[in-house]
């Protein structure tokens, strides 16, 4: 029932790496080594060679063999990923064909702004999502309850691309509130030029986000251990946060990391819209000028960061719900 | 609307312990749930009666005042309290909770309070189980840690809705003489739920049994199972298993049980009783009406000894 005795060494070690933070620890660096070899084969599984599309048809034999090896495409696929793999480990992400600046520090100039926007975005949706999702689960058989269906769904299937033009439209062009596009660097400033794109990104991920905080709590609201509190006399504050509120959020905050992936895929249109010049803008950039090292380098890097953010919502997940840990 | 209890009485005074036996879907749990308040919650309500708890009248009584009984003046364990436990929570965060709700104690009183309370329900190792969440522990330390919290602010009645059902028969005993010893110690009075008259006779003075929403016969549960006065009740003692002989077919209680919503009209049970008669499915449900010790709605209660042939 309760922890065993300590046991020899080996068991220990044994426990250790049965350990859930551990094992969630190994599955990310699984998906980062897949992700490490998708963005490998990006180049190589493109029809036709990259060299030779990006020199034309008058290049010289000599300069097609130049161009390859500057893109890392010589020799061998093995060969190749060897190459590939020992420069990722000495930070070596290559040249951007374009600039001929190095990717990583080109990413490195462009991931903050929309790390920037990805958490003012997050921070938003918690701050929406959150008393909206419980207030549409206390009162889903109210007036409220029906308007925030109907409203969640019309959001929902509303498109960024739309929803930021009608905001720029309303908060920057008929009242001035803000900028309609551009960025300064340095906090608390630019969060001046990121409410906005955040907001039109809210508008897709607050919706959801609180419908499935709601039903969550309409759920764990008919469970055998909430009337258990209430017939205890359990009552205020700590009722609804502990036996509403937290045995609901595994879900949501599960969600709210995948989500934090998504603002990344967002970033895409949104920084076009915004004009934010954000890794989304760069990428957008690189593939339309086939810069397939930049390309490849903000994929991994990019992808790596949604790793990250989803290891770190299941280790909020194993703190606010012990069952997570179980399972 | 429909009716799920329309016919109930049940009165209890300091100290006494009642229990309320019927088959499932007679309305018990749905009565304890009314001296509790808890009703709304399974979108049901009190339309007439009284609801009498020291005097103080709590039928139609706002959450305010209800607030200041459940917990404080009743305790309840609820039926399938397995899991009545928070499974995010400690033991000792639930514990402490209930405690605290009562008094000012300081964080590490009400810990000292909280041990001290699973002591009260034996539970060895009470420090670790402290710590434990509800899948770490097994059926029976969950149900003692449920009564803990039940009499943790130091209730004047306790209820218990089939506090064993789910639970392994040798654990079931450990659980109904711990119910038995607390309330003695604690001077509590006592409402027990249960299906089983077997339960009842052991732990209870008095006894009420309930038929599709009505109480049918009440009284001493000595006199009860000695002489029954009402068909049901008698039924129920001849199909209890621990009375089987071997090599003989146990009695069974012909029929279903009458279900919400579909009442027999006249007397609930006359189309599974030997005695009825026209009369019995012409008029309505009898009221309770003294007979020898104790009170039947039985109209032929007088004829019982026909049914022993």
């Amino acid at each position: 029932m309760m922890t065993a005795s300590p046991g020899s060494l080996a068991d220990r070690t044994l426990r250790l790496l049965r350990h859930p933070v551990l094992r969630r620890l190994a599955q990310a660096f699984f998906v980062a080594f897949l992700l490490m070899v998708f963005a490998f084969l990006l180049i190589r599984l493109i029809p036709g060679d990259p060299a030779m599309i990006l020199l034309g048809d008058e290049a010289t034999e000599e300069d097609v063999i130049a161009y390859r090896k500057l893109l890392g495409i010589d020799g061998s696929i093995p060969s190749q990923f060897g190459r590939y793999v020992s420069n990722l480990a000495r930070g070596d992400f290559g040249v951007s064909i374009r600039s001929r600046e190095p990717v990583l520090s080109i990413v490195q100039k462009r991931l903050p702004i929309s790390l920037w926007l990805t958490v003012t975005t997050i921070f938003m949706t918690v701050l929406l999502a959150l008393p909206l999702g419980v207030a549409a689960a206390l009162y889903r058989r109210t007036w409220f309850g029906h308007a925030f269906q109907i409203g969640a769904s019309v959001l929902v299937a509303t498109p960024v691309f739309f929803s930021g033009l009608v905001l720029i439209l309303l908060f920057a062009v008929q009242i001035n509130l803000v900028p309609i596009a551009g960025y300064h660097a340095g906090f608390p400033a630019n969060l001046y030029y990121l409410w906005l794109p955040a907001l039109t990104i809210n508008f897709v991920l607050v919706p959801v986000l609180a419908r499935i905080l709601q039903s969550s709590i309409v759920e764990t609201s008919s469970e055998e251990f909430v009337e258990a509190a209430i017939i205890r006399g359990t009552q205020g504050w700590r009722f609804y946060w502990r036996y509403l509120l937290r045995p609901s959020l595994a879900p949501t905050v599960a969600a709210l990391g995948y989500f934090a992936a998504t603002v990344v895929s967002y970033a895409v249109i949104i920084e076009i819209i915004f004009n934010l010049p954000g890794i989304g803008m760069t990428l957008v950039d690189a593939v339309r000028n086939r810069d397939y090292p930049l390309v490849q380098g903000i994929v991994f890097l990019s992808g790596l960061l949604v790793v990250g953010l989803t290891f770190m919502a299941d280790l909020v997940n194993g703190w606010l719900d012990p069952r997570a840990k179980i399972r | 609307m429909l009716p799920v209890i329309d016919a109930a009485n049940l009165s209890l005074n300091r100290r006494e312990a009642v229990g309320i036996v019927g088959e499932s879907g007679s309305g018990k749990t749905m009565l304890c749930r009314s001296l509790i308040g808890t009703l709304p919650r399974h979108g049901a309500g009190i339309v007439s009666g009284t609801v009498r708890f020291d005097g103080q009248e709590l039928a139609g009584a706002p959450e305010r005042v209800w607030r200041g009984i459940r917990g404080r003046e009743i305790g309840y364990i609820p039926q399938s309290s397995l899991a009545g436990l928070n499974p995010v929570l400690t033991v000792e965060t639930q514990l402490v909770e209930s405690i605290t709700a009562v008094g000012s104690l300081s964080r590490q009183q009400a810990r000292q309070e909280a041990v001290a309370l699973l002591e009260k329900v034996r539970i060895p190792r009470a420090q670790q189980v402290l710590k434990a969440r509800s899948h770490q522990l097994s059926g029976g330390m969950r149900q003692r840690v449920m009564i803990a919290a039940a009499i943790a602010q130091g209730p004047k009645l306790l209820i218990a809705d089939e506090p064993t059902t789910a639970l392994d028969v040798t654990i079931q005993r450990e659980i109904l003489s711990l119910i038995t010893q607390l309330r003695q110690e604690l001077h509590m009075a006592l409402i027990l739920v249960s299906h089983d008259l077997a339960v009842i006779e052991e732990v209870c003075d008095n006894v009420m049994v309930m038929y599709a929403g009505a109480s049918v016969e009440a009284g001493p549960v000595a006199a009860l199972s000695k002489a029954p006065r009402h068909p049901y009740t008698r039924a129920l003692r001849v199909s209890r298993v621990d009375r089987a002989v071997p090599g003989q077919d146990l009695e069974a209680i012909p029929g279903d049980a009458a279900s919400v919503g579909s009442w027999p009209a006249g007397c609930r049970f006359w189309p599974r009783c030997a005695l009825a008669d026209e009369a019995c499915r012409r008029d309505s449900q009898p009221a309770l009406m003294p007979i020898a010790q104790q009170l039947s709605a039985c109209i032929h209660a007088e004829r019982m000894a026909e049914l022993e042939q």
